[in-house]
């Protein structure tokens, strides 16, 4: 690869870094939701190809044989487009992006989850919203009904092409019943508490 | 137009766009004027950095793209030449003579030495004044019209057009002065 074309790469990091940022004012203001903390996971140094192939659509949406729907984020943008695919597969969604080290503040909504988390796989947020390797299994069983899958992301464009290990991305789903709050983005003091490769932060 | 230069500082695709338009006539712009490969790359990375951060500056109305990337370079030029940016910048953001190896080095020298006689020309003209150097150097080096030179400098086209005519009075006899647009 020769020096135009790494240069690229870096400036398209800091262009997607950009809009993350105005995303996130936005996101602000139009009073998108994002999920409770709970039910978080996160992956130490996964190569994640956020910013390589923007030719490429942002984010695929498959249905697989057992009436799920797969989302598989490859681009942390077109946010609204992707809610509005879901809405026309039935499921009503809210998808934030954020900035790394930052997350929506919790009591958005009536999460529902469970307040331990090895009971969380049980709640309905955890069957609706499966967090696998290939991305998001979403169970429209579990949805629907004045409920809305709320998805939130936070993604580091820079820790993709570092060595040492550090988070790439968080994601967190649960289940809301009834309206959503909007997210009010707070620190995540939690965005660095990675043992090792693939390990959720503490708390999560 | 206007809306789509604000894109590219936001959206990865148009900026890529953008980027392949202009980078090669950014990279000889700049070693036209720099004589370093490494501070040449500190320098392409510097500008579409700039861009980004005055993506919002552009109207189509006034001119082309060209015209207001070039007004970018110099800006950005002017400050590396103040050492300013050095402080200014945000550290390691984006590095550019990080991203080089020998071969783009080898690659960028070829380029400078390309860009030789252009170079020698720009050393005759540092005598002129600022103003008119400024608006030659646009037609006569970097092959703008008046009226992007213009544009590029944030003056009026008339005065342009006066302050070339007077420089290329005082240096018709240096190489490549006369070249570029007449207009």
């Amino acid at each position: 690869m020769s020096f135009e074309e790494r240069l690229l790469m870096e400036l398209k990091a800091e262009v997607a870094a950009r809009g993350v940022e105005r995303r996130r004012r936005v996101t602000v203001r139009r009073l998108f939701a994002g999920a409770a903390v709970a039910g978080l996971a996160a992956a130490a140094a996964v190569a994640v190809p956020l910013l390589t192939g923007t030719e490429s659509p942002a984010y695929a949406v498959t249905k697989n044989t057992d009436g799920t729907i797969r989302v598989q984020i490859k681009e942390f943008r077109d946010a609204d487009k992707l809610e509005a695919d879901l809405a026309r597969m039935g499921v009503t969604a809210d998808v934030t992006y954020l900035k790394p080290g930052t997350w929506c503040k919790e009591g958005r909504g009536k999460v529902l989850g469970s307040d331990n988390p090895d009971d969380w796989d049980k709640s309905i947020s955890g069957k609706a919203i499966r967090h696998t390797k290939d991305g998001v299994d979403l169970d429209p069983k579990y949805l629907g009904k004045n409920r809305t899958a709320v998805l939130t992301y936070a993604e580091d464009p820079k820790a993709a092409s570092s060595k040492k290990p550090s988070v790439l991305w968080q994601f967190g789903g649960s289940v809301v019943e009834g309206p959503v709050e909007p997210c009010v983005v707070v620190d995540n003091p939690s965005w660095n508490d990675v043992d090792g490769e693939g390990q959720p932060p503490a708390g999560s | 137009m206007r809306r789509k230069q604000v894109e590219i500082a936001t959206d990865p695709v148009a900026f890529e766009a953008f980027y392949r338009r202009h980078v090669d006539a950014i990279t000889r712009f700049l070693a036209r004027r720099v004589e370093d490969p490494h501070t040449v790359a500190d320098l392409v990375a510097e500008v579409f950095v700039a861009v980004l951060d005055s993506a919002h500056t552009y109207r189509e109305s006034r001119g082309s793209e060209i015209a207001w990337l070039y007004g970018v370079a110099r800006n950005t030029l002017s400050a590396e030449r103040r050492r300013a940016f050095r402080e200014s910048r945000l550290a390691d953001r984006v590095s550019g003579r990080r991203l080089l190896d020998s071969d783009d080095v080898a690659r960028l020298e070829e380029r400078i030495d390309a860009e030789g006689r252009a170079r020698r020309a720009l050393e005759a003209m540092a005598g002129l004044p600022e103003g008119e150097r400024a608006v030659l150097e646009l037609v006569a080096i970097d092959q703008l019209t008046v009226t992007e030179a213009a544009q590029a400098l944030g003056i009026r086209q008339g005065t342009a057009r006066v302050r070339l005519h007077r420089a290329r009075r005082v240096l018709r006899d240096v190489p490549l002065v006369m070249e570029g647009t007449t207009g």
